[in-house]
């Protein structure tokens, strides 16, 4: 097949197919409350359950308290979660939220929407202990 | 005979893969069932299948000039006739069980197949999300036993090709279970769901790439029970899209954790070629770890499919 056909035939496709899934409404991002974030957590870190959950007002994220006395954070990534303990992080302060980011190449960030009222008090529970 | 040609097989099933995404799609819409898709989950692996592509033909001539080599070397012909091709497909796809294993063994290995189960969706878009780093694999040297016997490396590329292909269908939850005889025999969209499941049950089992058997013959097989649906991604998920770090982030753990510090060779060498999850203080846990863990919180499950003992 010659490269110019594969270049067009590869392009095109990825195109079309990222097109028709979100005219499909399948870019949309669920929500997440606080049975879900327990779950998302409980999913990947079955030996420490979280036995607290806090979402954040816009259900994007949530803080987790574990069995274990350990913090871990759990969001939205797409229609999907991720949950990573809070541990070698650090916060900076955004005009829209709180920005985590992580020591974690696979997991570099999350951006944690919030509005201004609730943020400080959320950037105090998300801050690094000691 | 050094000049054997065969179509790039892979190349020329694009067309094919493009509008079996369709269908697959359109049956999930239309039927409210059979798998999910997520935009950006889907174009993440769509890209890392395009660049799969794009890393063979700038690093192909490595592995094709291995080969090549080998093959000045071997005294066998095996020649070009359809019962070579059918044995070369067949010990091919031995070959590739022993490479699929070997990258769910090898962290080293690992790290170029990892992309491949770092999508939390199971569709027809996650048979593409393939690597870019095989090269540096170096399991190119799996290869040589069947160069050495006289198989064309043309046709051994071919054959992978088709094995390739053939895997891109079973990537799928659109399909229940085939017929018993065929699951019995092939791999089957049930089957390799098992590979892709984060479950402690299904972790490390079902390796094979066409034929079942494999596994039933070495040890490996888990069937896919309907009281446990696999729970597809990683252990720990990754929390990226960016298929610069879907492609890389392994390699760059590896790098991490070989050059900290206060760690002896030993280590620094078994965190390159230890199973995944091996780790020098324990912090974390492989395979067996964890399938250990899940059996203190749940021995009911002793003895169970992909429970040993």
């Amino acid at each position: 097949m010659p490269l110019e056909l594969l270049l067009i035939l590869v392009v095109g496709g990825i195109a079309a197919v990222t097109l028709v899934l979100h005219l499909l409404g399948l870019s949309d991002v669920p929500a997440l409350d606080a049975a879900q974030a327990k779950a998302a957590w409980d999913r990947e870190y079955p030996a420490d359950p979280a036995i607290h959950c806090t979402p954040t007002p816009n259900a994007r994220a949530a803080l987790i308290r574990t069995q274990n006395g350990q913090r871990g954070l759990v969001w939205r990534f797409g229609a999907d979660t991720v949950a990573h303990p809070l541990s070698q992080y650090r916060i900076t302060e955004t005009p829209t939220g709180l920005t985590v980011r992580f020591r974690d190449y696979a997991t570099p960030s999350v951006h944690v929407p919030l509005p201004a009222q609730v943020r400080a008090a959320w950037k105090q529970e998300l801050e690094p202990a000691g | 005979m050094t000049d054997l040609s065969y179509p790039d097989v892979v190349q020329l099933a694009v067309p094919f893969f493009i509008a079996a995404i369709a269908i697959e799609l359109a049956w999930i819409v239309i039927k409210g069932r059979g798998g999910r898709y997520e935009t950006r989950d889907a174009v993440t692996s769509l890209i890392m299948g395009a660049g799969n592509v794009a890393s063979g033909l700038v690093l192909g001539f490595v592995a094709y000039g291995f080969f090549m080599a080998l093959w000045t070397l071997t005294p066998l012909d095996l020649g070009t006739g359809w019962w070579a091709l059918l044995l070369c497909f067949v010990l091919d796809d031995l070959r590739y069980y022993w490479v699929h294993r070997f990258g769910h063994r090898i962290r080293w290995v690992w790290a170029s197949h990892v992309n491949h189960h770092s999508s939390q969706h199971y569709n027809l878009t996650t048979a593409l999300r393939q690597t870019w780093t095989g090269t540096f694999t170096f399991m190119m040297v799996v290869r040589a036993p069947l160069i050495l016997l006289g198989f064309h490396p043309a046709m051994v590329l071919f054959c992978g090709g088709l094995n390739l292909i053939y895997q891109f269908w079973i990537h799928t939850e659109a399909i229940g279970k085939m017929p018993k005889w065929f699951e019995a025999v092939m791999n089957t969209p049930s089957h390799h769901r098992v590979h892709h499941g984060r479950n402690p049950r299904y972790l490390d089992s079902n390796y094979a790439g066409v034929f079942i058997v494999w596994d039933k013959l070495f040890g490996t097989f888990v069937p896919e029970l309907d009281e446990e649906k696999p729970d597809f991604g990683l252990v720990h998920n990754i929390g990226s899209f960016n298929p610069i770090r879907v492609a890389f982030h392994e390699w760059v753990g590896i790098f991490r954790d070989v050059t900290q510090r206060g760690i002896s060779m030993r280590d620094r060498l078994l965190y390159a070629v230890a199973p995944p999850g091996w780790s020098h203080d324990g912090s974390r846990g492989t395979s067996e770890e964890i399938q250990a863990d899940h059996l203190r919180r749940h021995p009911e499950d002793r003895g169970t499919p992909g429970f040993k003992g």
